[in-house]
């Protein structure tokens, strides 16, 4: 489950462009009289059953009016998690709009744009929705997913099939309206033509 | 590009004189092109991220499309309504916008003008000199939440876990652990009053002040630890300590030196001085097996584990090392291991002289 990954994976920076490789957490120096424990985050074989994008015991929920981005569940006016096909870690490029300077408490950096690219099919997002990096990250890669959807099943993407969902029942909807306007005014009519006859 | 100047010269000269210390601000202004017309926020953008890179300030652009979307009422200029970007902006809007960037001009950190900033979905006040998060930081956060859902014990049983927070600044980690985490609860320490101050305003904000405690305290003062006793064994520390180390004080960008406290941020001769009381107090606050997360500078997992190992008597294994988001090594996880120290009054762990190795 790539949302574990994140901040787990060991970059390499290559002309400025950070990938993102699976590899295991660094194990701390083999001068350590533990022999070390090399952790590798247990929860990615759990959190594979899970929903996409929601560790189970997380709930979206917004403490700060007004708080930027939410829990990647919440997809458009969505309320079941989406069953996207998810993304592959090792898929994808990311870029850091970052200085180049020591980073952590040394800098002081606000450029937090994120630039998301999935190689197989070439489609990049970009997204500064909001001020915080995580945040941005998460955005980003629930944007590509869509869009990555779109580009590999067409009309049958579940982005363009919700979107025939909410459109025929919005005809449907339409129809029932008319419907019941008709049977209104023809109500009418024959309540109108019994007057006459008296 | 350069807005039409006509329109704004009254407006701004008008500031100038009214607070007579602005003049330096307008002696980039040229007259130029006739009256262009009002003002939209892509323009306003423009002309400012000219005069930025004019004077030399770093993130000309992202520092302009912050204030003006801000004054707009959004949190990111890609965030803002394409409609609201065209629209002219009132008279009041340029004003705040001016107000705003005369700060920037002055090498005030973004997050201190807009008075806020975001973390981990969360929207913090900031006020200088207290220290700002750091986008790395998020990294600490995320590892902490995933090591919780891990641990069995650690979680939600009765209530957990309880987390120490040394060093809370603005309450950046401890309000986000809380929020994540809704059976958690937090223990903040600070020695600074101002961040004490404005951890209890962003607490407060986010209704979440019935899970934290925040205290006044310099974990590296002898005996402090004895003030944290009461609140029981903690299941968890984190900190983002002051790790610069102190050589490299003086190289820091103006943004920080001349706004943030430097106490937050100078780790002294190796940056180690309060990664080294931390750890030293944390058997003695520390459950079996309980965990202490840490940021630090990428210098140190190294000088970190060779003074663990001379400090066999804590305890205490480094467990792990975690890159941050531009791949350089930013976070250690450390775990005691073994029983509880008794914990007699009278036995201080306070800092030792280092012991060979045996």
């Amino acid at each position: 489950m790539y949302l574990l990954q994140w901040f787990g994976l060991p970059h390499e920076v290559e002309g400025g462009k950070p990938h993102l490789k699976p590899g295991p957490e660094h194990a701390q120096p083999p001068s350590m009289s533990n022999g070390g424990l090399l952790r590798w985050p247990a929860p990615l074989a759990r959190m594979c059953t899970a929903p996409w994008g929601l560790r189970p015991w997380e709930k979206p929920a917004l403490l700060a009016p007004g708080a930027a981005g939410t829990a990647v569940q919440v997809a458009g006016k969505r309320d079941r998690p989406t069953l996207l096909p998810p993304l592959e870690e090792s898929d994808l490029e990311e870029q850091f709009v970052k200085g180049h300077g020591p980073g952590g408490q040394a800098t002081n950096k606000t450029s937090n744009c994120v630039v998301l690219k999935h190689r197989p099919s070439g489609i990049v997002v970009k997204c500064h929705q909001t001020r915080s990096v995580d945040q941005n990250r998460k955005l980003a890669r629930k944007t590509l997913q869509e869009k990555v959807d779109i580009f590999y099943n067409g009309e049958n993407s579940l982005v363009y099939k919700e979107k025939r969902e909410a459109e025929k029942k919005k005809q449907e909807r339409k129809k029932r309206a008319k419907e019941t306007l008709e049977k209104k005014k023809l109500l009418k009519e024959l309540w109108e033509s019994s007057k006459n006859i008296h | 590009m350069e807005i039409g100047g006509r329109m704004l010269w009254p407006l701004l000269s008008g500031l100038g004189r009214r607070k007579g210390t602005r003049g330096w601000a307008f002696s980039s202004w040229q007259p130029c092109r006739p009256l262009a017309g009002l003002l939209s926020a892509t323009e306003l953008v423009s002309h400012w991220t000219a005069v930025f890179e004019k004077r030399g300030i770093p993130e000309a652009q992202a520092s302009s499309e912050y204030i003006v979307a801000h004054v707009l009422g959004a949190k990111t200029f890609q965030s803002l309504r394409p409609v609201l970007r065209t629209q002219s902006l009132t008279p009041w809007q340029l004003q705040y916008v001016q107000k705003l960037s005369g700060y920037r001009l002055q090498r005030m950190p973004v997050q201190y003008i807009l008075g806020e900033w975001d973390f981990q979905g969360l929207t913090l006040k900031m006020a200088p000199p207290v220290f700002i998060p750091r986008p790395e930081t998020e990294g600490l956060v995320e590892w902490v939440l995933e090591e919780v859902a891990q641990s069995s014990c650690a979680a939600g049983a009765q209530g957990g876990p309880l987390i120490l927070e040394v060093g809370c600044g603005s309450g950046a980690i401890s309000l986000s652990l809380l929020s994540q985490l809704p059976q958690s609860r937090v223990i903040a320490v600070d020695k600074g009053e101002a961040a004490i101050c404005l951890t209890q305003e962003n607490a407060q904000r986010l209704r979440l002040l019935d899970r934290i405690q925040i205290i006044p305290l310099d974990v590296t003062l002898e005996g402090s630890w004895a003030h944290l006793l009461p609140w029981g064994p903690m299941d968890l520390i984190v900190s983002n300590p002051p790790y610069v180390f102190h050589q490299d004080m003086e190289q820091l960008a103006p943004e920080i030196r001349s706004y943030e406290d430097p106490v937050a941020l100078d780790g002294g001769k190796e940056g180690m001085d309060i990664i080294t009381h931390i750890l030293a107090l944390a058997p003695w606050l520390l459950k079996d097996s309980g965990s202490i997360f840490l940021e630090v500078d990428p210098r140190h997992p190294e000088l970190v584990g060779s003074w663990l190992q001379s400090r066999s008597d804590l305890s205490l294994d480094l467990v792990a090392v975690r890159q941050d988001f531009c791949g350089r090594p930013r976070f250690l996880h450390i775990q005691r291991s073994g029983p509880q120290h008794g914990c007699p009054v009278e036995a201080r762990p306070g800092p030792q002289p280092a012991r060979v190795p045996g």
